[in-house]
């Protein structure tokens, strides 16, 4: 085996080690995650949690903030995704009743509303 | 001669488990997109302790609360929830917040919490909000925590001097009862003396009952006491003379209990 081979098997085999022991035996672990990454069913919950205390409180803002921590789109979008969720995963009728009615207040009051002139 | 042949594979070797390595740690990493809660930063798991115990104070669904804090595979659930409720207290404006952490930890203390894992991907998910039962639950369960009757104050209706040298320490004990005569966690107590205040809960001590709230005095303060749904303040309250067996005296402590009157016909 000419020393050009076992060079370039030596190196593939070092490569192999290394991805399998970066990507299989010690991958990266995340501890410090935020909401944004979620499983889908968490986060769906994570917006139902704060429709239910949306529910009892009627703090839109307060509401909108929890909702933020999910992500830079806007919080309505959240709450329409948590619905098509509980849609296909059977939430209860209560539950998507009580998503609903925060997505019609969010709807229905935008956090920026647009200034037109006069 | 048999070493200088091998130097090159093993030259490549470790030039390849260093490329391996820094390719699946920094360049391509095992990217984490759909974790769990337990995986939260602790303001975020904060945040979401918050916001589980507000959606429990709005629909008094436990078992649901019970099942959102296992995700977060917290080692001792109740008593994170009573310094949160502690801390926010402190934080001015978010009292409404540290009443509900208040009382979901109440709630947990009469019936800990056990730890279950979290689903796997693909596992089916023991998610609350999927109901088991396809029929419509229009209507919410009902909080299986003491609530008390909205509009009723609360009256003192025992005052007790407590000579026990076991406590080690003179305590403010207060019990809140409702009509029913069951504690009721999550009554704001407020205590003030000369040189300051100081603001907490019934129900951050389950293990004393979910009505128990106490207050460490010091000998010689005199303290005035306020519930949130009291009218009328308590005051002129101080370390009680006791006096040991062997003659000593010791300070000792005030037993306050306060209840709704029954609801008038």
């Amino acid at each position: 085996m000419s020393i050009r081979l076992r060079f370039i098997t030596g190196l593939a085999l070092g490569l192999a080690v290394g991805l399998l022991y970066g990507w299989v035996l010690s991958p990266v672990r995340y501890v410090d995650t935020s909401p944004n990454v979620l499983r889908e069913d968490f986060r769906s919950d994570y917006v139902l949690m704060t429709a239910e205390a949306y529910g009892a409180e009627e703090d839109l803002a307060r509401a909108r903030m929890r909702l933020a921590a999910l992500g830079s789109e806007p919080p309505l979008n959240y709450v329409v995704a948590a619905i098509d969720y509980g849609l296909e995963s059977g939430y209860s009728p209560s539950d998507l009743q009580t998503l609903n009615r925060l997505a019609v207040d969010l709807r229905a009051s935008p956090a920026n509303p647009e200034i037109r002139a006069p | 001669m048999r070493r200088a042949s091998t130097l090159p594979m093993l030259f490549g070797l470790a030039l390849g488990l260093a490329a391996g390595l820094y390719y699946s740690w920094r360049v391509d990493p095992v990217a984490y997109i759909d974790t769990d809660p337990s995986s939260l930063r602790a303001d975020y798991k904060a945040e979401y302790l918050s916001l589980v115990a507000s959606a429990y104070a709005a629909t008094g669904d436990l078992e649901r609360a019970r099942l959102r804090l296992a995700w977060l595979a917290l080692p001792e659930p109740a008593e994170t929830l009573s310094r949160m409720a502690q801390s926010r207290l402190a934080a001015s404006g978010l009292e409404t917040e540290a009443r509900a952490l208040a009382a979901l930890a109440a709630a947990l203390g009469e019936r800990p919490l056990q730890v279950l894992k979290t689903p796997a991907p693909g596992e089916t998910p023991a998610t609350p909000t999927a109901s088991p039962t396809v029929a419509p639950t229009p209507t919410r369960a009902a909080s299986p925590t003491p609530s008390p009757t909205p509009g009723s104050a609360f009256e003192l209706v025992d005052r007790e001097a407590i000579c026990d040298p076991a406590l080690g320490e003179s305590l403010l004990q207060i019990e809140v009862l409702d009509a029913a005569g069951e504690g009721v966690p999550g009554i704001q107590v407020l205590v003030i003396w000369d040189e300051g205040q100081d603001r907490f809960y019934t129900g951050l001590k389950p293990e004393l009952g979910l009505g128990y709230a106490d207050f460490s005095m010091q000998p010689g303060t005199v303290y005035s006491l306020q519930l949130s749904q009291a009218t009328i303040p308590i005051t002129g309250l101080a370390a009680e003379d006791c006096v040991g067996p062997e003659g000593e005296p010791y300070p000792g402590s005030i037993q306050l209990t306060f209840q709704q009157p029954p609801a008038s016909p």
